[in-house]
């Protein structure tokens, strides 16, 4: 398979337009689910598919270390590379490298000046011009509704889509209006696309059900699954 | 030293640049006993520490070369080797714990895990060799033990757990709470002599108990007794220090302990922690090769009484002859005994033996298995095996990494030129990783080594120690050739003018290989007979060496030969290897060769405030940012850059950043270089090859 086809074929093409057929570019996106049912895997395929379409991607990562960053990308692309028998595996490797560019904060570390100060730098530097920022780990819990809205309206100003993780706790049974689980219940009106990771009850896949969508792309219900070993996004 | 062999240990100190590796060996020879005066790296008399000998390092206030030295601790001999924290100089480190048992890994409480911690870890985890984690520099600004032992787990994947807790940080570090004893240790007396031990202060018990908790959790995983004792709460100091020590030597737990060697504390809780839980030479698994027996693995038994097995690490070529340091792993080696190196064949006597103490040495008699010693007068190079010739043995030798680095050097007159040839072939055979070779084009001669410190050293060793000035030319970038796509040929060589000739037909192809060159024959029918395929493979192999675009070695190709011919009289050796050469170069400009330059690993910290310029200067170098990581007030800027651009960066840096920031680089992979840059290298190859 070639690169064009990988990106054609790619089951996340659902997010990257409307039902018209525009590009979405700006978009404040949410992957929510318990702790190991794929959150990271989602957010870095969601990396890969811009990557792939030629934007620049900051990846951020709240709490864990730059390496265990990077092993995600690599075993991911090496998962698509053997699924896809791609043709020139190394090519989408470089693609990689480019435009993929990692940032670690500690959890008290992250916040929007923090976030806004380093955007600048890479872009003023030259550096660095990301259309998509995925942020994994940010802790919803703690941060409360102006911390998400600050990073809202920064992703506003820069013209960029981000995308976060939320894990969902087992023993918080809160929930909003839209089945939007806690400890995002009070702040979906700040998303514009939301998604759940849960276990399907009669296949060993994991569901990943669609609670919101404002940009028109795809309809609320079960968009995609993920396989559970390999974490990879399929279509439904 | 102890024939007990369970009492020897055989430790390595290394760590990142500056993180207190010479200070901490300075403050163990005075503990022990070795020296009677503490004095500083850097310190304002002038004297320098013991280990750095060289002037070079007193001046610069670095350790260039690894030093050797002995003391005894309690009931235990401790043979200590002090490692140089720059990556130029990793040969050192790679040769210490390639001899060693054990290592303390050394961590700054504020810098806390650096790019070289992870290399000297990558280092100790090639050569499984147990460490204790020393968490140093508690007594500075911004300390912080309990990041760095989270970075411990994160960055070097390392099971650290914490045996002890300072009491206070920066200025306000009293002393230490160690955990096992469950006690606080004060260091009292000028140089932190006197050791005090008290209960736990009231405001730390709390965090001391859970602290505790946490370490029974780990440490118990390595003993069932201990287990049981800890539901039963009673484990015992004994119970919990064995444990411990089985985790280390077991490789699945470091731990991790606290102080200021600067400010002499924790030091001699150190010493005792390397006598609980490194290992002594019977605790290692040491491997030999039987030569005699199509080498096959032996283990070496560390017994003073089997035949002789020993290694020489390293050497020095000093006024008196050379010295070679050796590790014995078994028997004995006895002054004025002949032993046998089994590189060579050559039977040496043993003229004198001695012990060292960084630069000074004292004469023995003999030296038992596990202990590292030095041999005068003994030629050999570095990595030879010797026994007393009943084995036929051989151990197997240290990483050498491949210089990414070159210098072309000219001695400014004749006396300088004779010099600087003694001090070259000195060096060169003290240092594998520092090689020189004479451009047989240009009449230069190269000097190459693992980067700018690491050749800028030794010019200034040529001009101090050997009174050969120098003049030094342009950097040399280490560049490769390889092939992008498979490529036929079909080659005769054909000198048939009367009387005896040469002829030789090779056909077949070339395609790219993931290793560095490989051979197919696919010859069918005997269309080349059997007596000249390797001459084939000959002729191939010498065309490797010079690629056609920038002549750089050419790497990454698989040559597979599948039909030929040959003429009854005047095939030959010579006639095949000069077809094949005709053939490799008729493929290999088909196969769209490029030109592959050196990609380095770099990592550079600074305050956060300067990021942004780290992160510009990186990127115009043609650097690729991979990501950046904060830590407290500062980041590292980790990214992939050309050598070639990377000439000059350290005072680039120094000026972007008001002196506040560094960089570290190693060597990281080959990559093609784009075609704008790579047209200019092989341009300036061109002109200079017609000057």
């Amino acid at each position: 398979m070639q690169k064009e086809d990988l990106i054609a074929k790619n089951p996340l093409r659902v997010f990257a337009q409307d039902g018209a057929g525009k590009e979405i570019n700006q978009r404040m996106g949410l992957v929510m689910a318990r702790a190991g049912l794929g959150k990271t895997a989602i957010l870095v395929q969601i990396a890969l598919d811009n990557i792939l379409r030629g934007h620049q991607v900051l990846h951020v990562s709240v709490g864990a270390s730059l390496e265990k960053t990077k092993v995600w990308y690599d075993d991911i692309l090496q998962d698509i590379a053997e699924g896809a028998k791609l043709e020139k595996p190394q090519e989408i490797r470089d693609a990689v490298m480019r435009n993929r560019l990692i940032m670690t904060f500690k959890e008290a570390g992250f916040t929007r000046p923090k976030l806004e100060e380093r955007l600048n730098d890479l872009v003023y530097q030259n550096v660095f011009r990301p259309a998509c920022v995925v942020v994994d780990g940010f802790d919803f819990a703690t941060a409360g509704r102006e911390a998400v809205a600050d990073i809202r309206e920064l992703m506003t100003i820069m013209d960029m889509q981000v995308w976060f993780s939320a894990v969902v706790h087992r023993d918080d049974s809160r929930v909003s209006a839209n089945g939007v689980p806690a400890p995002c219940h009070e702040v979906e009106d700040l998303f514009d696309t939301i998604m759940l990771v849960k276990p399907e009850t009669d296949s060993p896949s994991l569901a990943l059900d669609v609670l919101k969508d404002a940009t028109g792309c795809v309809k609320p219900g079960k968009a995609l699954t993920l396989d559970p070993a390999t974490y990879l996004v399929k279509k439904a | 030293m102890s024939t007990s062999l369970d009492k020897v240990r055989n430790i390595g100190i290394s760590a990142h640049i500056d993180s207190g590796k010479t200070t901490l060996t300075e403050r163990i020879l005075y503990y022990t006993q070795r020296i009677h005066a503490i004095h500083e790296v850097r310190g304002k008399d002038g004297v320098g520490a013991k280990m750095d000998s060289m002037e070079l390092e007193r001046e610069r206030g670095i350790t260039i070369c690894s030093a050797a030295t002995y003391c005894s601790w309690k009931d235990y001999a401790i043979n200590i080797i002090d490692t140089p924290g720059h990556v130029d100089f990793t040969i050192e480190v790679e040769r210490a714990l390639r001899v060693l048992d054990g290592a303390v890994l050394i961590l700054c409480s504020v810098g806390g895990v650096q790019s070289q911690s992870i290399t000297v870890n990558r280092q100790m985890t090639r050569y499984n060799v147990p460490r204790i984690a020393f968490i140093n520099k508690c007594d500075r600004t911004g300390a912080n033990p309990g990041r760095v032992t989270a970075q411990l787990r994160e960055k070097l994947q390392l099971n650290a757990v914490a045996i002890q807790l300072p009491i206070g940080l920066e200025a306000d570090m009293e002393g230490i709470i160690d955990l096992v004893i469950m006690k606080a240790v004060y260091f009292d007396g000028d140089n932190g002599d006197i050791i005090r031990e008290e209960e736990i202060p009231a405001a730390l018990k709390e965090e001391a108990d859970l602290a505790r908790e946490e370490m029974l959790d780990a440490v118990s995983m390595f003993s069932d007794e201990l287990m049981e004792a800890v539901l039963e709460g009673t484990p015992t100091v004994e119970m919990i220090r064995d444990a411990i020590r089985i985790g280390t030597l077991k490789l699945e737990l470091t731990p991790v302990m606290v102080g200021s060697a600067y400010k002499n504390k924790g030091v001699q809780l150190l010493l005792n922690a390397v006598g609980d839980y490194l290992p002594c030479p019977t605790d290692v698994k040491n491997i030999a090769l039987d030569l005699d027996n199509g080498e096959a693995e032996v283990q070496v038994s560390n017994q003073p009484g089997d035949p002789l097995v020993a290694l020489a690490f390293k050497l020095e070529d000093g006024r008196y002859g050379q010295l070679t340091y050796v590790r014995t792993y078994q028997g004995t080696i006895k002054k004025g005994e002949t032993i046998v190196n089994t590189r060579t064949g050559k039977k040496v006597k043993v003229g004198r033996l001695v012990r060292m103490h960084s630069d000074e040495m004292e004469e023995i008699e003999e030296s038992g298995s596990g202990d590292i010693v030095a041999l005068f007068g003994i030629d050999c190079a570095s990595g030879d095996t010797f026994t007393d010739g009943k084995v036929n043995y051989s151990m197997s030798s240290m990483h050498i990494p491949a210089p990414v680095i070159s210098l072309a050097v000219t001695p400014v007159d004749n006396k300088a030129q004779g010099n600087m040839s003694k001090a070259l072939n000195r060096f060169t055979k003290e240092d594998p990783t520092f090689k020189t070779f004479m451009d047989e084009e240009t009449g230069e001669t190269i000097i190459s080594g693992m980067g700018e410190l690491h050749l800028d050293v030794y010019i200034e060793r040529m001009k101090r120690e050997y009174g050969a000035e120098l003049k030094v030319g342009a950097p040399q970038v280490a560049y490769r050739e390889t092939i992008t796509q498979r490529a036929e040929f079909n080659y005769t060589h054909k000198k048939q003018t009367g009387g005896s000739g040469q002829y030789g037909r090779v056909a077949g192809f070339l395609e790219p290989f993931d290793g560095e060159y490989e051979f197919v024959d696919a010859i069918v029918g005997g269309s080349i007979p059997r007596e000249f395929i390797s001459a084939c493979d000959k002729g191939f192999q010498k065309s490797m060496p010079k690629g056609a675009l920038a002549e750089a070695p050419i790497t990454g190709v698989r040559v597979t030969i599948n039909d030929g011919a040959s003429h009854a009289v005047d095939s030959s050796d010579v006639a095949f290897q000069l077809a094949a050469i005709g053939a490799f170069r008729e493929g290999y400009l088909k196969a769209s060769p490029v030109l592959m330059e050196p990609i380095m690993k770099v990592s550079a910290e600074g305050p956060t405030e300067f990021q942004g310029a780290i992160m510009g200067s990186l990127n115009q170098r043609r650097g690729m940012i991979v990501g950046t990581s904060e830590e407290g007030n500062y980041t590292v800027v980790d990214a992939e850059v050309p050598l070639s651009e990377m000439f000059g960066y350290s005072t680039i840096l120094r000026s972007l950043t008001q002196g506040k920031a560094e960089f570290t680089m190693e060597f990281s992979v080959y990559r093609q270089v784009p075609k704008a840059v790579a047209e200019t290298v092989i341009q300036e190859r061109l002109k200079n090859k017609k000057k």
